[in-house]
C-alpha cells in the first residue's frame, strides 16, 4: 500500500500554500501510520446482465438497477463487477482517537485513509482489468452509489448480495453510512466495446460547487 | 410456556453441529442478496429438506435458519423477527426427532457505538427478542455464532442468560492475524467469555481448518469450558468470479480429527460445508475418545483487545482517575470535562500503566451517569483494561454490564453485606474484584488476622461460583506516620496471602506516606519491600518516575523482564538530570500562534501570567492572532492544517489561562454558552470537532453532545442550559433530514435560539430550506457568527 502525498493535500485543501517541514513531517508520519494500521479488504462478483425496461438486472442476484446515471455507465457492457472494498475499523478508530487529542493530526489522517482506500480501488481496478484481458473483456471505470443520481438506497442490498458485513467486516447504518468510515463499493462494466474514460466520474456529477472539481480534479 | 431446559447435554463429549445453512440455501435457489430466512415461511419444505439431509449426515444438533433473523436486519422487509425465529425453530423441532436443536444467533450487521450507532442496550434489546421466541418454541442451545465484536458478543450472552435457561454457546470469527475484525484475539475471547459463563466457546466461519489451528490451540491452552470449532471450507477463492470453498470433506475431516486430538470436543462446518464434509468427520472421530486437557488458570482483565495478565511481569494499576484530593480532576468531573480524563488516561497509559482505575464519585454529581459516561468513553480511547471504583453497587454493576471486556471490581472485603451485594455482580458479569482485608471490626493489626479475613473472603467467593484465580487481595497499607509498626505487618500479610491462598496480591502503595515530608522516598522502599513480598500489581501513580523506576529495576533483579529488555529500552537514551526548557525572552506569543507551535504556547502564557492579568493576555496575544490566522485562512494563504495548528496553540494557552482564572478568582471565562452536535445517525464529527476548538479559542463555552445525537438531547440541552445559540452538522443528504427535525422540535418547543448548521452538502439556499437561521460554510464562518450573535468585539 502506498500513499500519495500529494492526494492528502488535495484532500486537504491544499492550493500551494508554503507549509514548514513540520507539517511536512506530520503528514509522513500520518501517512506512515495509515499503512501500518490499515487492513485492506475486499470482495467482488461478477454478474451476467439482463436488461429489461430501461432497468438492469443482476442475474443470481436481487440487484436491479434503475437510476439513469448507472445505467448510461453500464450501457455497452455484457456482464456487471460489483466490488466492495474496505481499510477496516482500525483506521475509524485512529482517526477518532487523533481527533479527541490533536486535531490537526486527525484531520491529516482521515485525509491519508481517503487516499488510501481511493489507492486500494485503483490497484483492484487494475486487477480486474488485467484478469478480464485474458478473457478478451475490457471494463469501464468504476461507478459508485452517490454518484450522479445513482441513489445510496443501494448500499445495503449491494453489500447484501456480496455478504460484505461476513466477508469484511463492512456495514451500513440506516443514513446509507457506510462503516468502517473508510469504505467504497463500485460497479465495474466489463464487455468487448467498453473503455476506461478518465475522470467520467468527475463529469458526471451533479455537485458543480465542488471544491475539487473546480481544479479538475476528481472526488470520491 | 415454561422454557424447555436441557440440562442433560454433556458438552464434555463429542457431540457433531450440522454445516453451512447458506451454502445449501444457495444449491436449492438462494439468489445473492435475498433473505435466506425467508425460505421459512416461502420455502419451509427445502429449510426441512436441508434438516434432515444434516441428520442424515450423522449430526447430533441441527441449527435453525435464524442467522440474520433480527429486527435490524429485517427493518426494510415485510417479515417479523416473530414469524422468522418461530417458524425456523417449529421446522427444526418437526425433524429433530431426539436430535438437538441450536437457535442461531448471528451479529446484529451494525458496528457498536462509539464507531458505529449500535448501542450495547439496543444490541441486547435485538438479541433479547430472538432468544425469548426461540426458548419458548423450543430450541435446546442458543448458538450466538461469528461474532467479530466482543462486545456484541456480551450482549448477546447476557441476553440469553437473562431470558432464557438454555445453555450458551458463542463462537467469534478471526482473520488470518490473529484477530477478530474489532480486533480481538484469542485468549482475550477466552478470558471474557468463559467468566460471562458460557457453557461453550470457539471459534467458527472466516477461516479454513488449516488457519484455524493456530487459534484453537491456544484456545485450547486457557478455555475451562468445552470448545468447538466450525471451520469453513477453506479459505475463499474467486473463480470466473464467483466465491468458492474447495476443501474437499475427506481433508476436512481430518482436520476436524486433529483438533478433537488436540482437545476440541464440538465440531462442525460453516461457509461451503456440505453434510458429505459432517458425515466426513462423524466417520472419523466415530473411534476417538474426547482427550482431557490441561488447562491454564490465569488472573487476567481484558479490554476488548488487549488482556493483562497478573503474576508474570509486576503489572502497575494507575490511580490518577480518582477525584480524591485532585482540584483538577474534580473541576473536569463537575463541568462534563471528558477531554481532561481522557487526557490522564493516555498519560498514565503511556507512562507504563498496564490498567487504569476509574472513580468518579463525588457528592455533588450524578455518579451512576458520570461513571458509565467515562467508561465509554475510555473503553473508545484507551485498549487498557480498566478496573471499575466505587462504593455503590449500583454504579459498579451498571459500569461492568456496558464494560468492554472483562474489568476488575474495586472493591470488595470481609464484611457480609458488602460480599453479599458485590460476589453476585463479579459472578454474573464476569469480573475480576479485589479483597480488602478489611472487616466490621476494621483492619486487624496482625498480619495473621488480615490472612484470616482474605480466607473468608475467597471462601466466601467459592460459594458464589467464582474462580479463585479471579481474586486478588488487598492487604491495605498502613500510613507510616500514624501505625508505624504495623507498615511492616502489610508487608508480611502479602506474603502470608500468596503463599497459603495462592491468589495475586495489590496495594495502594501511596498511602504508607501519607503526612510526612518528601513522600517519593518513602513509597518506592515501601513498594520495593511489597514487590519483594510477592506484590504483583502495584495502585500508584504511573506518572512518578520513583515509583516506575522501583518497579522496572525490580522487574529485572527478579528476573522478570527476561534479558533486561524492557529496562534497557527505557533507560539506555536517558540523560539523566533534565533541565526544565527556558523560555527564550524575546519569544512573541503572536507569532508562536500564528506559527503554531503549540509544544512552546504552555510555558510563554505561563511566564507572560507573572506580568500580565488573563484577560490582557487573551485580548492582546490570543484573539489578535486569531484573527490574523482566520484572515489568513479566509484569502487562501494558509490551508486547514495549519490553521488547525494555530488554533491547537491557543487552546494550549487557554489551558494554562483558565487554571489560573480559578486559581485566582474562582471565575470560569466564558462569553457565551453553546450547544453543538452532529445530529442523530451521522458519525462524521471531524468537522464539529474543529468547529468546536475555534469556538473555545474565542472564549466561548462549548457544551459538545458528540454525534449521532438525537433530537431530544439537543432539545434538553438546550432548555437546561438556557443556551441561545445552537450549531448542528451533517455531512450526508440522509442525515440532514435528521437535522431538518432537530430544528424542528427546537421550535415546537418553543426554544428560543439561534441554530447554525454547516457539512459538506448543505448550502445557504438548502439550510434556509430546513429552517436554520444562519449556514456556516467552515468553521471560521462559525465563529464569526457566534461572536456576532453574543456582541463580541
Amino acid at each position: 500500500m502506498k500513499i500519495d502525498k500529494k492526494e492528502v493535500l488535495r484532500y486537504l485543501g491544499y492550493k500551494n500554500q508554503e507549509i514548514d517541514n513540520s507539517l511536512i513531517d506530520l503528514i509522513e508520519e500520518c501517512c506512515k501510520e495509515v499503512i501500518n494500521i490499515c487492513k485492506e479488504s475486499f470482495v467482488y462478483e461478477i454478474f451476467d446482465i439482463e436488461r429489461k425496461d430501461n432497468e438492469i438486472f443482476l442475474l443470481g442476484s436481487t440487484l436491479i438497477l434503475k437510476d439513469n446515471d448507472i445505467i448510461n455507465h453500464l450501457a455497452s457492457s455484457k456482464k456487471c463487477l460489483v466490488m466492495a472494498a474496505t481499510l477496516g475499523v482500525e483506521v475509524d478508530r485512529r482517526i477518532a482517537y487523533y481527533s479527541r487529542i490533536d486535531i490537526t493530526k486527525g484531520l491529516i489522517m482521515d485525509a491519508c485513509a481517503t487516499t488510501a482506500i481511493e489507492n486500494l480501488c485503483d490497484e483492484l481496478q487494475t486487477h480486474i482489468m488485467e484478469k478480464s484481458l485474458e478473457d478478451n473483456l475490457h471494463i469501464t471505470n468504476r461507478y459508485s452509489p452517490g454518484y450522479g443520481n445513482f441513489s445510496i438506497d443501494n448500499q445495503s442490498n449491494i453489500l447484501n448480495v456480496l455478504g460484505a458485513y461476513k466477508k469484511i467486516g463492512l456495514s451500513v447504518t440506516e443514513s446509507n453510512i457506510m462503516l468502517p468510515r473508510k469504505s467504497v463499493t463500485a460497479f465495474i462494466g466489463l464487455g468487448e466495446n467498453v473503455n476506461v474514460k478518465p475522470n467520467d466520474k468527475c463529469m458526471n456529477c451533479k455537485n458543480t460547487d465542488c471544491a475539487f472539481r473546480k481544479d479538475g480534479g476528481y472526488c470520491v | 410456556m415454561e422454557d424447555i431446559v436441557c440440562n442433560n447435554i454433556d458438552f464434555n463429549n463429542f457431540l457433531l453441529f450440522d454445516g453451512a445453512m447458506g451454502t445449501m440455501l444457495e444449491k436449492y435457489g438462494l439468489k445473492r442478496g435475498e433473505l435466506p430466512e425467508s425460505y421459512n415461511i416461502l420455502h419451509p419444505e427445502i429449510i426441512e429438506k436441508i434438516h434432515m439431509e444434516y441428520l442424515g449426515s450423522g449430526c447430533d444438533v441441527i441449527t435453525t435458519n435464524t442467522f440474520g433473523a433480527n429486527s435490524y436486519k429485517l427493518n426494510n422487509t415485510h417479515y417479523t423477527v416473530e414469524e422468522l425465529v418461530g417458524s425456523a425453530v417449529r421446522i427444526a423441532r418437526k425433524v429433530a426427532g431426539d436430535n438437538l436443536v441450536a437457535l442461531d444467533i448471528g451479529p446484529i450487521g451494525q458496528l457498536m457505538a462509539p464507531l458505529g450507532i449500535l448501542s450495547f442496550d439496543n444490541a441486547y434489546e435485538t438479541f433479547a427478542e430472538q432468544i425469548k421466541i426461540g426458548a419458548r418454541e423450543g430450541a435446546d442451545i442458543i448458538l450466538i455464532e461469528t461474532m467479530t465484536d466482543i462486545h456484541e458478543a456480551k450482549a448477546a450472552i447476557l441476553a440469553a442468560k437473562e431470558n432464557s435457561k438454555l445453555p450458551i454457546i458463542c463462537t467469534m470469527s478471526y482473520q488470518s492475524d490473529g484477530r477478530t475484525l474489532t480486533g480481538t484475539d484469542p485468549i482475550t475471547m477466552v478470558n471474557v467469555l468463559q467468566s460471562l459463563g458460557v457453557d461453550v466457546l470457539g471459534v467458527n466461519c472466516s477461516l479454513g481448518p488449516n488457519e484455524m489451528l493456530p487459534l484453537v490451540s491456544e484456545i485450547l491452552k486457557y478455555s475451562r469450558v468445552p470448545v468447538i470449532v466450525q471451520p469453513n471450507a477453506g479459505l475463499p477463492k474467486i473463480i470466473n468470479g464467483e466465491t468458492v470453498f474447495d476443501i474437499t470433506p475427506h481433508t476436512f475431516a481430518e482436520y476436524a480429527k486433529l483438533m478433537a486430538e488436540m482437545g476440541v470436543t464440538i465440531l462442525g462446518g460453516c461457509c461451503g460445508t456440505t453434510c458429505h464434509h459432517i458425515k466426513a468427520i462423524k466417520n472419523e472421530i466415530k473411534n476417538l475418545n474426547p482427550v482431557k486437557r490441561d488447562v491454564q488458570r490465569i488472573t487476567a482483565v481484558s479490554s476488548s483487545s488487549l488482556t493483562v495478565i497478573l503474576g508474570e511481569e509486576i503489572k502497575i494499576i494507575g490511580e490518577r482517575i480518582n477525584p480524591t484530593g485532585k482540584k483538577k480532576l474534580k473541576e473536569a468531573l463537575k463541568n462534563n470535562n471528558m477531554d481532561y480524563i481522557l487526557e490522564e488516561a493516555i498519560n498514565q497509559r503511556d507512562a507504563g500503566a498496564d490498567i487504569l482505575d476509574v472513580n468518579v464519585g463525588l457528592p455533588e454529581i450524578d455518579e451512576l451517569e458520570v461513571m458509565k459516561n467515562t467508561i465509554r468513553e475510555l473503553q473508545s480511547v484507551v485498549n487498557l483494561p480498566l478496573q471499575i471504583d466505587s462504593v455503590r453497587c449500583d454504579v459498579i454493576e451498571a459500569a461492568v454490564r456496558m464494560y468492554n471486556g472483562k474489568p476488575l471490581i474495586n472493591s470488595v472485603n470481609g464484611k457480609e453485606d458488602v460480599m453479599e451485594a458485590i460476589f453476585p455482580i463479579v459472578k454474573k458479569y464476569g469480573a475480576c474484584v479485589i479483597g480488602l482485608t478489611l472487616d466490621d471490626s476494621g483492619i486487624p493489626s496482625k498480619a495473621e488476622d488480615r490472612l484470616k479475613i482474605a480466607e473468608k473472603i475467597v471462601r466466601r467467593a467459592e460459594e458464589y461460583g467464582i474462580d479463585r484465580s479471579d481474586i486478588i487481595i488487598d492487604c491495605l497499607v498502613l500510613t507510616a506516620s500514624a501505625q508505624q509498626k504495623e507498615v511492616k505487618e502489610t508487608v508480611r500479610a502479602v506474603e502470608l496471602v500468596k503463599s497459603t491462598l495462592g491468589v495475586k496480591t495489590t496495594l495502594g502503595v501511596s498511602n504508607v506516606s501519607f503526612g510526612l515530608p518528601q513522600r517519593e522516598i518513602l513509597n518506592r522502599t515501601f513498594l520495593a519491600a511489597a514487590l519483594t513480598a510477592g506484590l504483583d500489581a502495584p495502585i500508584l501513580n504511573p506518572l512518578s518516575k520513583d515509583m516506575m523506576s522501583t518497579v522496572n529495576a525490580f522487574n529485572v533483579l527478579w528476573n522478570k523482564d527476561k534479558n533486561s529488555k524492557k529496562y534497557i529500552n527505557i533507560y539506555s537514551t536517558f540523560e539523566g538530570k533534565t533541565i526544565p526548557k527556558e523560555v527564550s525572552k524575546n519569544k512573541d506569543l503572536n507569532k508562536i500562534i500564528i506559527d503554531g507551535l503549540k509544544e512552546e504556547a504552555s510555558a510563554l502564557t505561563l511566564e507572560l501570567l507573572k506580568t500580565m492579568s488573563e484577560m490582557d493576555i487573551i485580548n492582546k496575544y490570543l484573539i489578535p492572532s486569531l484573527d490574523i490566522v482566520g484572515k489568513k485562512y479566509e484569502s487562501g494563504e494558509i490551508f486547514l492544517p495549519q490553521l488547525l495548528q494555530s488554533a491547537e496553540t491557543v487552546k494550549k494557552a487557554f489551558v494554562v489561562i483558565k487554571e489560573s482564572l480559578i486559581l485566582s478568582t474562582g471565575t470560569k471565562l466564558s462569553k457565551g454558552k453553546i450547544v453543538l452536535a452532529t445530529v442523530r445517525g451521522d458519525i462524521h464529527d471531524i468537522g464539529k470537532n474543529i468547529v468546536k476548538i475555534l469556538l473555545e479559542n474565542y472564549g466561548f463555552e462549548v457544551i459538545d453532545l458528540g454525534k449521532d445525537v438525537p433530537t431530544d438531547d439537543v432539545v434538553n440541552a438546550v432548555r437546561e442550559g438556557n443556551i441561545k445559540l445552537v450549531g448542528l452538522s451533517a455531512l450526508m443528504t440522509t442525515t440532514v433530514r435528521s437535522m431538518e427535525e432537530t430544528i424542528k422540535a427546537l421550535r415546537e418547543n418553543n426554544l428560543d435560539c439561534i441554530v447554525f448548521v454547516g457539512g459538506a452538502v448543505l448550502n445557504e439556499e438548502y439550510a434556509e430550506m430546513i429552517g436554520a437561521d444562519y449556514y456556516a460554510k467552515d468553521a471560521t464562518q462559525s465563529v464569526k457568527i457566534a461572536r456576532e450573535f453574543f456582541k463580541c468585539v
